[in-house]
């Protein structure tokens, strides 16, 4: 049950103070409105108006989208605009269309559930829309500020309420109807989660008293939704399930952005995360958060199957359009240059990942940076090191091959292991990629390549030997360095890495499918349940997607910029894992919604290949990671691929500071 | 399309005996010596006719290589046929037989249909199994046996129909219960169920739903 009374703001003297001082200043009408939106229209009021209103793409805060955020009434409805300023931006590598996407034009207040404000003693104050949808906009910074008298003017035109549970965070009601205005207004406890739609709430209890504050909170946001979706006779059991789905993913969205919002700004403005207040926040509010899947599991499992599955009411791309920052072209030469000293070094590597993770690189320069993001090469090793090492490692490399081409055949018919390697090789190497022109044709002698390197591999790691699947990964390697000894130790080096996917027992296929569920658990928990009713945990329909990282479902470009980006380990070393999250979140609407088994399940995403959109994916993949933040790491067990195998005490040390 | 079943099969057998030649031979009537080895799993359909019946087959063609059982393993589930594969060149893989079987035995259902096809017969130069040790293997163990060519097509077509002509016997004899999608049936809608007796049983159990 709602057990949180909603304070009306008039009992904060602050906010009433700040109600004064705005009223003063709001109430103007503005002749630019016109020209600056083209949603405003000729009975549009502007009511607020505040310049240097930014957003901040990412959490660096030399990167920055300045606009002007708007207040207009037209009619009875509220909107609030946000549009940037043109050829303003501070980085020159924010386009128009970067611009564009962050644009927030003309969103209705009916569709907004909740604004969070943050007034940091240190730094700006911003806040942080949340959508009825439970999307949120990027924060708001205000750096001439204005918060107050920006929420003061949305007081003065429509229900603006306080949270109980949390005295920045104000609920929007935008009630049209006297009646339910006045119902609200006593702050019955539910009178709120009322909203305006026909009541579902008779059946809508879910409320044990195990659930927390900021479910009820969440709760009354899933009801307003519902309200503002056209409800149809004769489907009680749609609606039942309807405002529990949503409000799991209004509670989800809502704290991990303001989580994510918080670590932004304590990354901008350099606040100490150890100051009394921040530290206590940082506990008391990341805590729901993490209790979070498993209640919403209880909900779920009282679902019946049978049940239709509602649309998604927030697709992924509308996420992405959020946080995702958008691809960027490929890295190119001049870049690159720029990028390393005289010598060679790689001045900053951790901005070299960056940018390759956002972009891939232009394909000339993968034969000179794919050895330094698989770690072959030390980014701060000097051209002449680099030559040095190369010269050093073909001999190595032509000593190990040395072993197997000595075997003479008197020797093989008594080495059974030998010759099985060698004869499933020989089979794989002519069945991989040979549509390629690089590989096509009959006597191809980078098909002998291919194979001495993989019989090599076989003996410089007797222990793991040749899998299926390695193949796949070398293909693309050997195309792109082209020389035998350097394909050979990039190799290497991304087996370091993924070797334990081609372990004998599977382990390392298995932890990582084991991880992938913990992650669709805390990112998509329906999906998760519904996985779990149709017997399908083992998540073995990823398992092409996670042994040879996604080579079968892109085509050849493709499948080569995809593994620089993950290479990089930028947001994650696990962002492979996120990239599964974030396809099965595209298709999670058809896969419930037809009811797919675990054979049409794995039919079907087999099917996916060659449909997937790329960078779409890498987009939701990336803000699923931030999202999940230390939740999805917490996901993913130490040692999981391609994490190396821990072999001291420091990984804990490191965490233990973190929990703390 | 419309059936009026719709059998699951599974193909099995060691790596590189042309399980995934044999079914792309058998969906799209051509041979394609250059073809990617299979990761995981891969599928192909295709409608048949048995007894004037429209039948659909839905068949999964699996990775070979021995690390990757554990996934296979996972599935025989729900298959009505299987078809396990040996290379005739090749010995061993007439040798890995038994293990394969063990496997199906195990993780399939007790009726699947099981075909033994010694493939690759057009390369009887290069013969390391005799037909009679196929037969001899397909006696001792109940199962069909054929030997079969994807590159000249040679007994395709015949493997896959004949195993479904076996197992819609079964299903006229009464040996499977159709509503059960365990056995790796489907009833479609384009067609008459068979006469079993067996299907109003469970099927209308599950089905009073309806208030």
């Amino acid at each position: 049950m709602l057990e949180s009374e909603l304070h009306d703001l008039s009992d904060d003297a602050d906010y009433a103070a700040s109600q004064q001082q705005g009223s003063a200043s709001v109430m103007l009408r503005s002749d630019s409105a016109k020209q600056s939106s083209p949603h405003e229209q000729d009975d549009a009021e502007v009511l607020f108006s505040k310049d240097n209103v930014a957003i901040h793409p990412t959490q660096f805060a030399s990167e920055r989208i300045s606009g002007r955020l708007k207040l207009i009434k037209q009619g009875s409805s509220l909107f609030m605009t946000w549009v940037p300023y043109k050829g303003h931006s501070s980085e020159a590598n924010l386009s128009e269309k970067d611009r564009s996407l962050y644009t927030i034009r003309a969103v209705p207040f009916t569709d907004i559930r909740s604004i969070r404000r943050h007034t940091p003693a240190l730094g700006w104050q911003y806040i942080i829309v949340v959508l009825s949808s439970g999307l949120a906009y990027p924060p708001l910074y205000f750096y001439s500020g204005g918060v107050k008298e920006f929420l003061a003017t949305i007081k003065q035109n429509i229900l603006l309420v306080r949270s109980a549970e949390d005295a920045n965070v104000f609920l929007v009601n935008d009630f049209q109807n006297t009646l339910q205005r006045t119902l609200s207004s006593l702050e019955l406890p539910r009178a709120v989660s009322v909203a305006c739609g026909p009541s579902n709430l008779s059946v809508d209890e879910p409320n044990s008293p195990s659930f927390n504050d900021n479910q009820e909170r969440t709760n009354s946001g899933a009801n307003n939704l519902s309200a503002s979706v056209p409800q149809f006779h004769g489907r009680p059991k749609h609606k039942v399930n309807d405002p529990r789905d949503i409000s799991i993913q209004v509670l989800e969205k809502f704290s991990l952005v303001t989580r994510f919002a918080r670590e932004t700004t304590s990354q901008l403005f350099g606040e100490n995360q150890n100051n009394g207040f921040s530290g206590y926040e940082r506990r008391t509010r990341i805590q729901p958060n993490l209790d979070q899947p498993k209640k919403s599991t209880d909900i779920a499992e009282k679902v019946p199957a049978e049940n239709p599955v509602i649309p998604d009411p927030k697709p992924l791309d509308k996420l992405s359009l959020v946080w995702g920052k958008p691809r960027q072209p490929p890295l190119d030469s001049p870049e690159w240059t720029a990028f390393l000293d005289s010598e060679g070094r790689v001045t900053d590597s951790e901005a070299l990942r960056k940018r390759i993770f956002y972009g891939g690189l232009e394909h000339n320069l993968r034969k000179e940076v794919w050895g330094l993001i698989l770690g072959y090469y030390a980014y701060d090793s000097t051209y002449a090191e680099r030559e040095f090492l190369m010269s050093v490692k073909k001999s190595e490399y032509e000593t190990i091959k040395n072993q197997w081409q000595s075997i003479s055949k008197a020797q093989a018919k008594r080495f059974t292991k030998f010759r099985e390697r060698k004869g499933l090789i020989e089979k794989d190497v002519v069945r991989t990629d040979r549509s390629l022109a690089f590989y096509e044709g009959d006597d191809n002698p980078n098909i002998t390549v291919m194979r001495d390197i993989l019989l090599t591999y076989s003996f410089y790691n007797f222990d793991l030997g040749y899998c299926q699947g390695m193949s796949d990964l070398l293909a693309p390697i050997l195309f792109v360095m082209g020389d035998e000894s350097e394909a050979f130790w990039c190799f290497v080096a991304l087996l370091e890495r993924l070797g334990p996917n081609f372990n004998r027992d599977q382990n390392g296929m298995h932890s990582q499918l084991f991880a992938l569920s913990k992650l669709v658990e805390l990112l998509d928990c329906p999906l998760h349940n519904y996985f779990q009713q149709h017997d399908c945990l083992n998540y073995f329909f990823c398992f092409r997607w996670v042994l040879i990282q996604f080579k079968r479902e892109f085509e050849f470009e493709k499948t080569m910029r995809l593994w620089e980006v993950l290479w990089t380990h930028y947001p994650s070393e696990h962002l492979h894992l996120y990239v599964c999250v974030a396809i099965l979140k595209q298709y999670r609407n058809k896969i419930m919604g037809e009811g797919m088994d675990f054979d049409n399940l794995l039919k079907f995403i087999n099917e996916l290949s060659g449909q997937i959109d790329l960078d779409a994916s890498l987009r939701d993949a990336e803000a699923l990671c931030i999202c999940a933040g230390e939740n999805g790491a917490a996901c993913i067990p130490p040692g999981t691929p391609p994490s190396m195998p821990i072999d001291d005490g420091s990984f804990y040390n490191q965490l233990e500071d973190e929990i703390l | 399309m419309s059936y009026a079943y719709l059998f699951k099969y599974i193909i099995i057998g060691d790596t590189g005996v042309g399980k995934s030649c044999l079914l792309l031979q058998f969906t799209d009537k051509r041979f394609q010596p250059v073809h990617d080895l299979t990761i995981g799993v891969e599928f192909g359909a295709r409608m048949i006719t048995i007894d004037n019946k429209p039948i659909k087959l839905q068949i999964w063609d699996t990775a070979g290589q021995e690390s990757f059982r554990s996934i296979t393993r996972s599935y025989y589930r729900g298959a009505a046929g299987a078809l396990l594969v040996y290379d005739i060149t090749r010995r061993e893989t007439f040798n890995h037989l038994a293990s394969w079987l063990e496997d199906a035995r195990q993780h399939a259902n007790a009726n699947m249909t099981i075909m033994l096809i010694g493939n690759k017969c057009d390369l009887a130069h290069r013969r390391a199994v005799s037909t009679e040790e196929g037969e001899q293997f397909a006696k001792e163990h109940g199962l069909i046996f054929m030997e079969a060519s994807a590159k000249t097509a040679q007994n395709v077509e015949e493997a896959f129909i004949k195993t479904a002509a076996t197992i819609y016997k079964k299903i006229q004899d009464g040996v499977f219960d159709v509503s059960n999608e365990s056995y790796g049936i489907k009833v479609g809608y384009g067609g008459i169920p068979g006469p079993s007796g067996n299907r109003d049983g469970p099927s209308a159990a599950g089905g009073t739903c309806c208030s």
